[in-house]
């Protein structure tokens, strides 16, 4: 049973078809090209594939794309402001060192971004909660952390001024 | 992920009708952080599954001091984890909202789900036990109410019929002089299934214990009422000894199974230090 | 943070190297446009799966796969039957002696639970997984060993036929030094004790994929997530029976190895063979699950030590056996073996010593190659003996461990002279960094929870000489702008390794950092490469890109030289810019000098390294509190000072970054990951990231991380040595050695549960 999901993916709006017992993130990456979302465990373990939808961020593996109708999508392909211009906390990661394989990182920086959105100014222990269901196993997350508390510092000083 | 049929009732009257149809080979969907992992690993194999979130009316949640809380089916745990009512007045629940898997699995798993599943490990569970919480169940035009300390019959199994739609759950307000608290243990501090859960709501009048309930999560079955250990405890006074005899007795209740996460005996042991340190949260909450 | 000290270099001033320059592979990564193995789509791609067995060891009596082939969308079905019988190396490292010729493509008989048994390629993975259920395998049981100590027995099943009893993998190796008989009768103490290991594994974050097609003209390519292309290419070529000029193996960037990635997985070679018998392109994943059955684990097993220490807390004689489980095929089993075991010569100085290391053949999932490659194994054991032994002898741990530390011109495990002081200097600095004297005093508490520090000490060797002679290559162009293309072979694999090559050429060369594009990942078009291991790829594969870049620089002056009136050896190049050195200040551009002229085409500008590397060695210490829960047994690591020496740092952050995860994968290991097995049927009981413990964002410690350079080897470029397998050894040690210091418990295992702490701290109440 396909059923063509109709949601809005980074602004635009597309038509994905799916069959009923397929993932969002299955969908997201073979029919809307977004391989950037990653499947790191396909059972909500590990983060790597997390999106943003409807302003939260959930596992992408975890979401049936059929449950996805009608909804608002956000995924790594979309947080960079135009070419060569990414956002904020993805220059934090580059300058820190926060990627390595690389495999993780689109999941964390969206949830670094859903964080951030809530919380503008989190402590250590406020992103090391939040990253709580990202598992990266190269960097030790000290890296991660630092980039996330840049990103956070730069943003509020921008926004005082 | 194996074939399933899908179905999106936009009524509870629809999707009761359809759920005691399609009987047993139907799993009802709300946020579907179990069931589709259920489905994945094939632990379930539903030939039907039934979305529940077009239906109207499930997704509110409210508090007042008379009435207490009361949260539809369709409430995720990370609405209840961060709305203020609950981490001020149920910081038991909170602390087991916080605790079930990440941001990411809150921001769609609901609190009805992770205790309709009936895993014995569930989070949500003790505290909802020792606060005396209700299940809300809606079946084909009829509701009626379920404690939910009696929901469960087995690990995964409770005595849900086909065409029940659970709607809702409600905790009776908490009181003065109350306090509550729950511990979950596990390896690592999130991303954890606990190896034991204990939760202890209490009231007192001076230094006397007037009532205490005491759920432990991970040791039987099923989540149970450590109901001994709770009579120790009941209208005497509050001291370390009553307090250790608690602990002791909590330990005799629990019939924990050993496994990868834990031993039995180990988890019997936690189940006595996890009592102690809930007794006294609680009693510091007050 | 990041500390440097000054380095002893030849070279006075660097511009590029030694700088946190920007990664040339994270603008991809971050902004989700890196393409990993399994980000290819094909047109009409096809989807294969993996049907696994559910039994330990047994002889396939049947398989009857017509349900699955009637299912719609199935496209093909491989069994035994069916796929070229050719025995294979798990890990064929070329020009190695130590490997082990013991696996088919799918065997007539499982050795353990979880091994592959029949392949499909279906139109879509939910299909193909619905044809795994509709393969019906019948089985013939046969007698499973689980353990080592069973394995051994006389009576235990033969699990290979290779020639060599009781499941043995490779004869036994022995390593001696000086007289073990006099060491012991010179000793005033002699602590003997059985160490037994856990099995930890990788668990990188991207499962294993490939992609295959074939094309029209017998040609396959394959993008695969593997640390040794080459060695890919090699074995499906041998193994297909096609030459290597018709196997193409891609990487672009690969989420992860640690080491694990460099076998040949059963995956690459039925998604090659469903991809030929169906003519379609073959899409192979494995689900999370499948990396822990059908991936590569830490070798289990047993270390039985006896040292020998005098009263002024000398070594005097050192004696090992030590029994590695395979699992059911040899895999690494050689080389971790012949690693794991030379390296208890070193580290502590000990000049008698008789070791004997095996690997034993069990009915388990397979061991093979991880991060810290038998070392972590044997270095645990040592490090553990030498803090008891320390204690016992009314020393401070810390300052017996310098004391007996490896030092320069001692015999490394290698057989060559070791270079520098490094591990002296990290105990040094680590003492200072962490006040080792006041923390070490401080009280532990009294209450349920107690604190204590430890140290834990490790060396490791960049390159795997001499078990394997190493080659590293490099091909480096310049192209008519000035800017410069590297090609290179070695993998991606998460390190920054392609960063830090590209740095080095810019430095050898004189031109920015930015100007320098890499090539990789390709074996059609990168020169030859051993494959991403052995800490090696910065040390030799860095030392070759130097080599090329020095060619190249040699043949651009060359050129340069004319229009500037001047000789080759009279002209440097800076920033991008050939000056001459007499102080006339005339120069040109590098994109001036080799650009095109009328009338002239662009000249040629190619330059090749080749390094054949011996070994350098790189030093740590790490200095670690940890807090025991006493009720709960629980252990929590509250702050690593990890100090590390590595010779010339390249690239500072890059390096911080693999020793912080380094720890991080160390800390899992020692309290809480281990792959378990039922040891009753074989079955895992633990595959999933949910009961396989890894620490987590809220579990890791603050990481005060500390680089010293004092150290350089002369057989890296400017002294550069390797950094990625050492944070894995020194961790665990010092876990259990700070452990030890709160509770008073020592534990010679890992990983240590709270479970073993509640039952070690009942034992230690009743015997006071």
């Amino acid at each position: 049973m396909t059923r063509i999901v109709t949601m809005t993916v980074n602004g635009e709006e597309r038509e994905l078809p799916s069959p009923v017992n397929r993932t969002l993130l299955d969908v997201l990456r073979a029919e809307g090209g977004l391989t950037g979302t990653k499947k790191g465990c396909d059972v909500g373990d590990c983060g790597a594939c997390t999106v943003i939808m409807d302003g939260k961020p959930v596992n992408a593996c975890l979401v049936l794309a059929v449950e996805a109708e009608g909804a608002d999508i956000l995924t790594i392909e979309g947080l960079q402001h135009g070419p060569d211009r990414p956002h904020l906390l993805q220059e934090k990661f580059m300058e820190h060192g926060g990627a390595q394989c690389g495999f993780c990182t689109p999941g964390i920086v969206m949830m670094a971004k859903a964080l951030l959105d809530e919380t503008p100014a989190p402590s250590e222990d406020e992103i090391r909660f939040a990253l709580a269901g990202n598992i990266c196993r190269c960097t030790g997350y000290t890296k991660i952390i630092e980039a996330v508390q840049d990103a956070a510092d730069e943003m509020n000083k921008a926004r005082a001024q | 992920m194996r074939r399933f049929d899908y179905y999106q009732p936009e009524s509870l009257e629809e999707a009761s009708a359809l759920m005691a149809d399609l009987g047993s080979e139907a799993s009802v969907i709300a946020g579907g952080t179990d069931l589709l992992v259920e489905i994945k690993e094939e632990l379930r194999k539903p030939l039907h599954v039934v979305d529940i979130k077009k239906i109207p009316g499930l997704k509110d949640y409210r508090y007042d001091a008379e009435a207490g809380l009361r949260f539809g089916a369709l409430v995720a745990a990370r609405e209840l984890e961060i709305w203020a009512p609950v981490i001020e007045h149920y910081p038991n629940l909170r602390t087991a909202v916080s605790a079930l898997g990440s941001i990411q699995v809150r921001n769609r798993a609901t609190v009805v789900g992770n205790v309709c599943r009936a895993s014995p490990s569930a989070d949500t569970i003790p505290p909802l036990v020792a606060d005396g919480a209700s299940l809300s169940v809606y079946n084909r035009g009829q509701e009626r109410h379920i404690l939910v300390e009696d929901l469960f019959t087995g690990p995964g199994r409770t005595v849900l019929v086909p065409g029940d739609i659970v709607t809702g759950i409600s905790v009776p307000p908490s009181r003065p002089q109350s306090g509550r608290a729950y511990i979950k243990h596990g390896r690592r501090k999130a991303m954890e299934l606990a190896t034991v859960g204990v939760a202890v709501s209490l009231e007192r009048d001076g230094n006397t214990c007037t009532e205490i309930r005491i759920a432990l999560g991970a040791v039987a079955p099923t989540p149970i009422r450590a109901r001994n250990a709770e009579a120790l405890l009941r209208g005497r006074a509050i001291d370390p000894a009553a307090i250790a005899a608690i602990a002791d007795a909590a330990m005799a209740e629990s019939t924990p199974i050993s496994n990868v996460r834990a031993s039995a005996a180990y988890r019997r042991e936690m189940v006595g230090v996890l009592t102690r340190r809930a007794i006294g949260q609680a009693m510091g909450g007050i | 943070m990041t500390v440097h000290d000054h380095p002893v270099a030849t070279k006075q001033s660097f511009s590029v190297v030694g700088k946190s320059v920007k990664r040339s592979d994270t603008l991809e990564k971050v902004t989700g446009s890196a393409i990993y193995a399994g980000d290819i789509i094909l047109p009409g791609m096809l989807h294969g799966k993996i049907k696994r067995c559910d039994i330990a060891h047994a002889r396939i009596k049947s398989i009857d796969t017509s349900k699955a082939l009637a299912l719609k969308g199935v496209k093909a079905v491989l069994t035994h039957e069916n796929v070229p019988r050719v025995l294979h190396y798990g890990s064929p490292h070329p020009r190695s002696a130590s490997v082990t010729k013991d696996q088919y493509i799918l065997d007539d008989r499982v050795r353990y639970w979880g091994e592959g048994v029949a392949a499909v390629a279906a139109v879509s993975e939910e299909i193909a997984e619905e044809a795994l259920g509709l393969i019906k395998v019948e089985y013939e049981p046969l007698p499973a060993v689980f353990t080592v100590e069973d394995a051994l027995k006389p009576d235990a099943p033969a699990i290979h036929d290779n020639g060599l009893d009781n499941n043995n993998v490779l004869p036994p190796v022995i390593v001696e030094r000086g007289d073990i008989e006099k060491g012991f009768v010179e000793a005033d103490l002699v602590i003997e004790g059985e160490y037994e290991l856990g099995r930890p594994t990788a668990a990188y974050m991207e499962p294993n994929i490939c992609v295959t097609q074939w094309d029209g003209n017998g040609k396959l390519t394959i993008w695969s997530s593997t640390q040794t292309a080459f060695m890919v290419r090699g074995a499906l070529a041998e193994v297909l029976g096609v030459p290597l000029n018709k196997v193409r193996v891609v990487v672009d960037h690969m989420g992860g190895g640690f080491g694990a990635k460099q076998d040949l997985f059963q995956h690459e070679f039925l998604s090659a063979l469903l991809a030929r018998e169906t003519a379609r392109p073959v899409r192979m994943e494995f689900t999370r699950k499948e990396t822990f059955f059908g991936g590569r684990s830490r070798h289990p097993g047993k270390i039985w030590l006896k040292q020998g220490f005098t009263k002024d807390g000398r070594i005097t004689a050192r004696q090992a056996r030590i029994v590695f489980n395979s699992g059911a095929y040899g895999s690494h089993s050689p080389g971790v073996t012949n690693v794991g075991t030379a390296a208890m010569t070193s580290l502590y100085r000990c000049d008698n010593i008789h070791l004997e290391g095996r690997a034993i053949y069990t009915n388990t999932p397979i061991a093979g190659a991880f991060r810290g490659y038998g070392v972590v194994q044997t270095y645990f054991a040592i490090d553990l003996q030498v803090d008891e032994a320390a204690e016992r002898l009314g020393f401070d741990p810390a300052e017996f461990k310098l004391k007996n530390a490896v030092r320069e011109g001692d015999i490394a495990p290698s057989n060559h002279p070791i270079v520098g002081h490094g591990l002296e200097d990290c105990i040094r600095r680590g003492m200072a960094e962490s006040d080792w004297y006041t923390v070490r005093k401080a009280p532990k508490g009294d209450g349920v929870k107690r604190r204590g520090w430890g140290i834990g000490c490790e060396m490791h060797g960049s390159s795997a000489y001499p078990g394997i002679k190493e080659q590293g290559n490099a091909i480096v162009k310049m192209n008519e702008d000035g800017t410069v293309t590297l090609l290179t072979g070695t993998a991606g694999l998460g390190t920054g390794a392609h960063t830090a090559l590209s740095q080095i050429v810019a430095e050898e060369l004189g031109v920015p950092f930015e100007d320098i594009a890499v090539v990789q990942g390709d074996t059609d078009v990168v020169p030859w490469d051993i494959g991403a291991f052995a800490s090696h790829t910065t040390y030799m594969g860095g030392r070759a890109a130097q080599i090329a870049a020095a060619d190249v620089r040699r043949q651009v002056l060359a050129h340069a030289a004319p229009m500037l009136d001047a000789a080759p050896e009279d002209l440097t190049i800076t920033d991008g810019v050939i000056t001459r050195t007499d102080g006339s200040n005339r120069s040109i551009s590098l994109g001036e000098a080799v650009a095109p002229q009328r009338g002239m085409p662009a000249i040629q500008l190619v330059g090749v390294g080749t390094y054949t590397p011996t070994k350098s060695y790189s030093f740590g210490a790490h200095f670690v509190e940890v807090e025991v829960d006493t009720e709960t047994g629980e252990v929590a690591v509250l702050q690593v000072i990890p100090v590390h020496e590595i010779g010339k740092v390249i690239h500072p952050i890059a390096a911080a970054g693999q020793i912080e995860g380094g720890i991080q994968q160390g800390i899992g290991h020692t309290l809480s990951e281990d792959y378990v097995i039922d040891l009753t049927n074989g079955r895992s009981l633990n595959p999933s990231f949910v009961d396989y413990k890894m620490p987590l964002s809220m579990d890791m410690p603050p990481i005060r991380t500390i680089i010293l350079e004092t150290a350089p080897d002369p057989g890296g470029p400017w002294g550069a040595k390797g950094v990625g397998e050492d944070p894995i050894i020194a961790i665990g040690p010092a876990i259990a050695n700070a452990i030890h210091d709160a509770i008073g418990v020592r534990f010679r295992h890992y990983p240590i549960t709270p479970e073993n702490v509640l039952n070690a701290l009942r034992v230690k109440l009743k015997e006071a």
